[in-house]
């Protein structure tokens, strides 16, 4: 282990500075990265030119694997889905969590039971949230919503079972289920502003509007803009919730490009076409993050 | 705010497994001295003592007849969302159970075996009914595995709930007709939906895949040996004709049409529903899993309709993996054969195995399809006859059909990408009141044109 012993300059330099130590430490990490991490993703990389049983030697396609998914008209069914499940979702999943956050805020006594409460259905596991809510969304008049909307006289509605209803369901339950997480990260953004803020505006007879407007909102625009960004990859990704609740149906309405992914290859065992298609989803997600965080580099350094 | 999606992760996984497979899938079962070594799944968990007790004295019997084969069974079992990490990774045991609605596409893929040869030259294995054969035959004549139990979809009803809406449970719906006539009469009475049909997860497509089949009609056809697709046909549009009007006209089929397998299941199960369209084997489900009383399970054929060709086919079949050598071939074919077959001629297997799954509380005598001659077959219930504890009484009508109806199997290629493409069409109908019947199977009958030219 020791160093090459005519090594100057900067290798040196790195030695003696504890360079090496430092790798040494961090070598487990960047091995288990590597290995669990870093190489799958090399190899669905390479996977997309592939054609494989899993069994025989993958055999080299070129490009047909992509050719394959852009002939497919569920892509752009898919695709479709996918964006309106993220227009809605982040429409609503992204005031939701601020709104609410504000509101503890200004919490006395109770706030951190109100946030405990906020937080609460984090915990409960994805599939059985949404296994909980496709109980409720039972489209008969005797269902559990329908019950509830036929005392205020609404109803039934049919949830899961028509085009115009199913996404609009799956992105409440989704909300539901994920509000929590950004409300706590909103509020804990909120306890990182300066009281002496609110105090000058107090003392200039600010309201609790312009207080909340022109110092709370203000104050918390970096948190708020990566959790946008994080909302929209997420939701980009969606996948437990259409599958569980919907199988995609009715009609392909809820078919997402993660569902199609996993069709790709639990149903045609085409792992190729469904590298490829993988590949086509991270790579967008790549450049909409990168246009994203140029578009507000500016604004989120609050210039 | 999503919670983040494991799917691109899986895929990912499968693709990182596929570099692990090169170390494992090279290991060689055959040894120098001419001994073998075998795995086998699907041994029962310890909370079924008595029938995984069963398999592994029937191991040690086997060891004792064949001293050079080494058998190890582990808890391992068909699981769509694991058997590509399985393969990937080598790691697929020997001989494995999987439904019989994946065979073909798992041996077109070839991620089993070809075990033609093994079986021809058995004995016993090359005399199995070969209309319950064909199910298992690729279409170059390959053999992907053995079936170890058939059955033919047909109408699973509820006979408590035909008694409620004052219909004979003895006299369940033999043709379309009475079926619709049947469901609107327990809807009208009772309250719960008369027919209950799946329609997602790719058994909406399977369901009326099968009702084709009693309309009259395949959805792939065969020209001179090539498979061709045959989905717009008039089958198709009678069944699809059949449930548009129990939908819209009758009411009578719920209001639920997202509907898993799952979810009929607990529909069926808890007594919610008049008839479901399933594989027999949802007798065992609801009775032992979902607390169904035996009583009220009936069982009626899947009625033909003038010209109609059969019954849909399903069941398991054990298959062998891909990557075994051929002395593991020759070995798995052997054990498959004495640990399920044999029981059809030797008294003593068939008395054990049925003693051990009554002792577990698991159905003996469930309905089925016989897997060898009708002789063979009475002997062998005569040996169980002790131990059954289903009301067979009640599944009279199916078993006098079981030798009338055929047989027919799924669609020999790309079965589930149709399956897959025929749930959307089978939601539509019953969701969309205007739904275009013709336009739905058009599209997929042209999908499949292009995958089938593939």
């Amino acid at each position: 282990m020791a160093p090459a012993p005519r090594a100057t300059g900067p290798l040196r330099r790195w030695f003696t500075g504890g360079g090496a130590a430092a790798l040494a430490f961090s070598l487990p990490m960047i091995l288990a990265f590597g290995f669990f991490s870093w190489w799958p993703i090399l190899n669905s990389l390479i996977l997309s030119f592939q054609q494989t049983n899993l069994v025989d030697p993958a055999v080299w396609v070129g490009l047909s694997n992509f050719a394959a998914v852009f002939a497919d008209p569920l892509v752009a069914k898919a695709a479709m889905n996918t964006l309106w499940f993220t227009v809605l979702s982040v429409a609503v999943g992204f005031p939701l969590p601020i709104l609410l956050a504000v509101a503890i805020g200004e919490l006395r006594r109770t706030r951190s039971i109100a946030s405990g409460f906020a937080y609460l259905p984090v915990i409960i596991p994805p599939v059985v949230s949404v296994l909980i809510f496709k109980q409720f969304y039972d489209p008969s008049s005797t269902g559990l919503l329908n019950t509830l909307l036929a005392g205020v006289g609404l109803g039934p509605v049919p949830w899961l079972q028509t085009a115009a209803t199913v996404m609009p369901s799956i992105v409440i339950q989704a909300t539901w289920a994920g509000f929590g997480a950004a409300t706590i990260i909103y509020i804990a953004a909120l306890a990182a502003v300066s009281p002496e803020l609110y105090e000058a505006a107090e003392l200039d007879g600010a309201s609790i509007r312009s207080r909340i407007w022109h110092v709370t909102l203000p104050q918390m625009r970096s948190v708020m803009l990566i959790m946008l960004l994080l909302q929209i990859i997420g939701a980009f990704q969606v996948f437990t919730e259409p599958f569980v609740m919907t199988r995609g149906g009715p009609e392909n309405n809820t078919l997402t490009i993660l569902m199609l992914i996993y069709n790709y290859t639990f149903i045609s065992g085409d792992y190729g076409r469904a590298a490829a298609l993988s590949l086509i989803l991270a790579a967008i997600l790549a450049l909409v993050s990168l246009l994203y965080l140029r578009a507000t580099r500016g604004w989120s350094q609050g210039k | 705010m999503k919670k983040r999606a494991r799917s691109l992760g899986a895929v990912i996984l499968v693709t990182g497994l596929v570099a692990l497979a090169g170390c494992s899938a090279a290991e060689s079962g055959g040894d120098d001295d001419g001994s073998v070594t075998i795995t086998i799944g699907n041994l029962p968990s310890t909370e079924q003592a008595a029938s995984r007790d069963a398999i592994l004295a029937q191991i040690k019997a086997f060891q004792k007849k064949y001293p050079d084969i080494t058998v190890e069974a582990e808890e391992t079992y068909w699981d769509p969302a694991t058997f590509n990490a399985m393969v990937a990774g080598g790691t697929m045991p020997t001989v494995l159970t999987v439904p019989m609605t994946e065979i073909q596409s798992l041996g077109q893929r070839g991620q089993i075996a070809d075990i033609s040869a093994e079986v021809e030259a058995s004995e016993t294995l090359s005399a199995l009914n070969p209309t319950i054969m064909t199910t298992v035959t690729g279409p170059e004549d390959e053999i992907f595995g053995v079936p170890i139990n058939v059955y033919s979809q047909g109408l699973m009803f509820n006979r408590a709930i035909f008694e409620e809406a004052g219909l004979d449970p003895d006299a369940p719906p033999t043709t379309w007709a009475e079926v619709a006539s049947a469901a609107k009469t327990i809807t009208d009475k009772t309250g719960v939906p008369g027919l209950v049909l799946m329609t997602s997860g790719n058994l909406g497509g399977w369901t009326l895949t099968g009702m084709t089949y009693a309309f009259g009609d395949l959805m792939e056809t065969s020209e001179d040996g090539t498979p061709v697709a045959n989905v717009d046909n008039d089958s198709a549009i009678a069944a699809l004709e059949f449930i548009q009007d129990a939908r819209w006209k009758d009411n009578s089929l719920g209001a639920n049409f997202i509907m898993t397998s799952d979810d009929s299941r607990n529909e069926f199960g808890a007594g919610r529903a008049g008839i479901v369209i399933s594989g027999t084997d949802l007798y065992g489900d609801s009775v032992v899993n979902r607390g169904m009383d035996p009583q009220d399970f009936g069982l009626a054929p899947m009625p033909q309709a003038e010209g109609g060709l059969g019954a849909l086919g399903g069941g398991n079949v054990q298959v062998v993996s891909a990557t075994a050598s051929a002395e593991q071939r020759d070995a798995a074919t052997k054990w498959i054969d004495f640990a399920q077959i044999a029981r059809f001629t030797d008294e003593d297997q068939a008395v054990a195995a049925a003693k051990a799954e009554s002792a577990d509380g698991l159905p003996v005598g469930a309905p089925g399809l016989p897997l060898v001659g009708a002789d063979l077959f009475a002997q062998y219930n005569e040996w169980i006859a002790p131990y059954v504890n289903v009301p067979t009484e009640n599944f009279e009508l199916y078993a006098s059909t079981v030798e009338t109806i055929p047989l027919v199997p799924e669609p020999s290629q790309h079965a589930q990408e149709l399956y897959a493409a025929l749930d959307p069409v089978v939601q539509a109908v019953l969701t969309r009141e205007d739904a275009d019947i013709r336009a739905l199977l058009g599209d997929v009958q042209t999908q499949m044109e292009t995958l089938l030219a593939d």
